[in-house]
């Protein structure tokens, strides 16, 4: 008894420093990456917000000015303009891009001949680079562009799509969705693809119909994935700078800034140093809501 | 049921011609920036009567990369997006692997804190990653562009869903081998995970090579300027014809097109086994 009890202590000892030997590496793989991220994530988040309650032009120290840069930003109608925008942009292109890369999913997954070789073909608006793809949707809004060219049939005449204040942001939402909605249509094929062949076979049965099959079926086995869509491309539309700084360079009268434009032009083109790390405190508290859903949804589907 | 059989076939088949008419419809303005960019420049607004043009300027590309130091633009940000895309692999991999095979106190919170870190872009952390950069005295340097772009949060959850599904039995097996952790990853799981690797780095070089924002912040001298920079300002310039532009955007698509090409077959599995089904 005595001996076996002892066997064991000595055996246990030995499988304790044996595993927290292992833990050591896991936690050495880990080590360079959460460095890492305290220098460049955190730390600098921190000092967004130290900074947001201070007057700073980085010529002079910072000098500390309590609320002053928040009550001031809340009384700009540029910013209330740019919070808007931003939130238009975001709440548009993501029902845009979910619709349509669900829609396209769908379309792909019927089994038409040829149909990976046009998803391929679609997915090249995602490869090409976005700064290309704004240089060339700028011409294709022109007055005399594309995208009127081809709308000439209808009879709407010339549309002014960049320098109408109404047009301009769904301009923007339309190339934002034309880049993005492909790269989520493979999401959503890789989700519809995931879903038992059994039962649509089972409903084939039953004789369901189109509609339903699709609505009760389908969208439900897929929800974790729209709901991933929606979180990831709020996410991504959130962050937007390069698509209304180069197609509307913010106009016309700023009915297509965003945020992350005016932290830059507060930043370093007046060098507002104080008063940009507010407004990127703001777009923080934008994009952490949707980080805290894709968490929640992330553990919910976790199995540890 | 040989009706059945005649409506499936024809379904498949009459559907090649709306798929492919709207696939059509969507790579139009790809068709649209290639073909510009052999037109001359006065025919820029008359497109839709010559898609193919009568005369294919090629000068328009060589007359482009010549208006600016664009070669030097093109090496910029290829020497940038390539220490990405190698850092990246590097401890994304390590990550990842750490994150999905080890079991330690705060594990769970590690993952949850680096995966919050996409709520942090460079668009948010702008102001101080540039005081940071410049305090490091990297302003205008390679390291100082591709410094705070070489984790990214996405690759790492991308290789941790993607290596849980390798069967830990494998690595119980190695280790009772005698062989140290290090060598499991090399040998065992790396092998393993190549798929993954080649999507995290197909989208981390891609990602790097759009970067525009932070090299407009930090690059103030043609020497460090990558291409998007140099694309901008070139628009910007009075007499620069548009045809010419759409040449360098061609230009600029050739690299990202050839990995995604190259590494077609990997993408594929990269991106239905790792975790994106949800």
């Amino acid at each position: 008894m005595l001996t076996i009890g002892r066997a064991q202590i000595s055996v246990s000892r030995w499988q304790l420093s044996y595993e927290s030997r292992i833990k050591f590496w896991g936690i050495l793989f880990i080590l360079p990456t959460i460095l890492f991220f305290l220098i460049f994530k955190y730390g600098p988040m921190i000092w967004a917000i130290y900074l947001s309650f201070t007057g700073y032009d980085i010529v002079t120290k910072p000098k500390y000015i309590g609320l002053s840069n928040y009550i001031s930003i809340f009384k700009d109608p540029i910013f209330l303009q740019a919070l808007n925008n931003t939130l238009v942009y975001i709440v548009g292109s993501t029902i845009a891009i979910t619709i349509i890369g669900l829609g396209l999913a769908l379309l792909i997954n019927t089994g038409i001949k040829a149909s990976r070789f046009f998803m391929s073909s679609m997915f090249l608006t995602n490869i090409m680079p976005i700064l290309a793809v704004c240089l060339v949707w700028r011409f294709l809004f022109h007055p005399h562009g594309l995208v009127n060219q081809f709308l000439s049939p209808l009879g709407l005449g010339r549309i002014d799509w960049l320098t109408n204040s109404y047009l301009a942001l769904p301009a923007i939402i339309i190339v934002t969705a034309w880049r993005f909605a492909p790269y989520f249509m493979v999401v959503f094929l890789a989700g519809l693809l995931a879903v038992p062949k059994e039962i649509y076979e089972a409903a084939d049965i039953d004789g369901v119909t189109p509609f339903s099959r699709f609505f009760r079926i389908t969208l439900p086995m897929i929800s974790p994935i729209v709901f991933f869509v929606v979180v990831v491309s709020a996410l991504l539309c959130a962050r937007i700078f390069l698509m209304p700084f180069i197609i509307t360079g913010g106009g016309p009268g700023g009915a297509t800034r965003v945020l992350s434009m005016l932290i830059y032009e507060t930043g370093f083109s007046y060098l507002k140093m104080g008063r940009a790390a507010a407004i990127s405190v703001i777009l923080f508290l934008i994009m952490m809501v949707f980080t805290i859903l894709q968490i929640r949804l992330f553990s919910k589907t976790e199995e540890y | 049921m040989k009706k059945q059989i005649a409506r499936f076939w024809t379904l498949e088949w009459l559907g090649v011609l709306p798929l492919g008419a709207l696939t059509f419809l969507v790579i139009l303005p790809i068709i649209w920036m290639i073909s510009t960019s052999f037109q001359s420049g006065d025919k820029m607004y008359q497109l839709t009567t010559e898609w193919i043009p009568s005369v294919f300027h090629w000068e328009n590309y060589p007359n482009g990369l010549s208006r600016s130091a664009f070669p030097l633009f093109f090496l910029n940000s290829f020497i940038v997006s390539a220490a990405v895309m190698i850092g990246n692999i590097i401890f994304c991999t390590l990550a990842g692997y750490g994150l999905s095979k080890y079991r330690f106190r705060g594990d769970k919170i590690i993952l949850l804190l680096i995966l919050s870190t996409l709520m942090l872009p460079l668009e948010v952390t702008l102001v101080p990653t540039f005081l940071i950069i410049r305090k490091l005295n990297w302003l205008n340097t390679y390291q100082g562009i591709f410094a705070p772009l070489l984790i990214d949060a996405f690759g790492i959850f991308l290789m941790r869903q993607f290596m849980l599904r390798i069967p830990t039995d494998y690595i119980e097996a190695a280790r009772i081998d005698g062989a140290g952790e290090f060598k499991i990853l090399w040998k065992i799981i790396i092998p393993q995970c190549k798929p993954a690797i080649a999507t995290m780095a197909i989208f981390s070089f891609r990602d790097s090579w759009d970067q525009f924002i932070w090299p407009l912040v930090i690059v103030s001298v043609d020497e460090y300027r990558t291409y998007p920079l140099g694309l901008v300002r070139f628009g910007e310039d009075y007499g620069n014809p548009p045809t010419e532009q759409m040449a360098i955007a061609v230009l600029a698509t050739i690299p990202v097109f050839l990995i995604f090409w190259i590494l077609q077959r990997s993408l594929r599995t990269g991106f239905t086994m790792s975790g994106l089904k949800g």
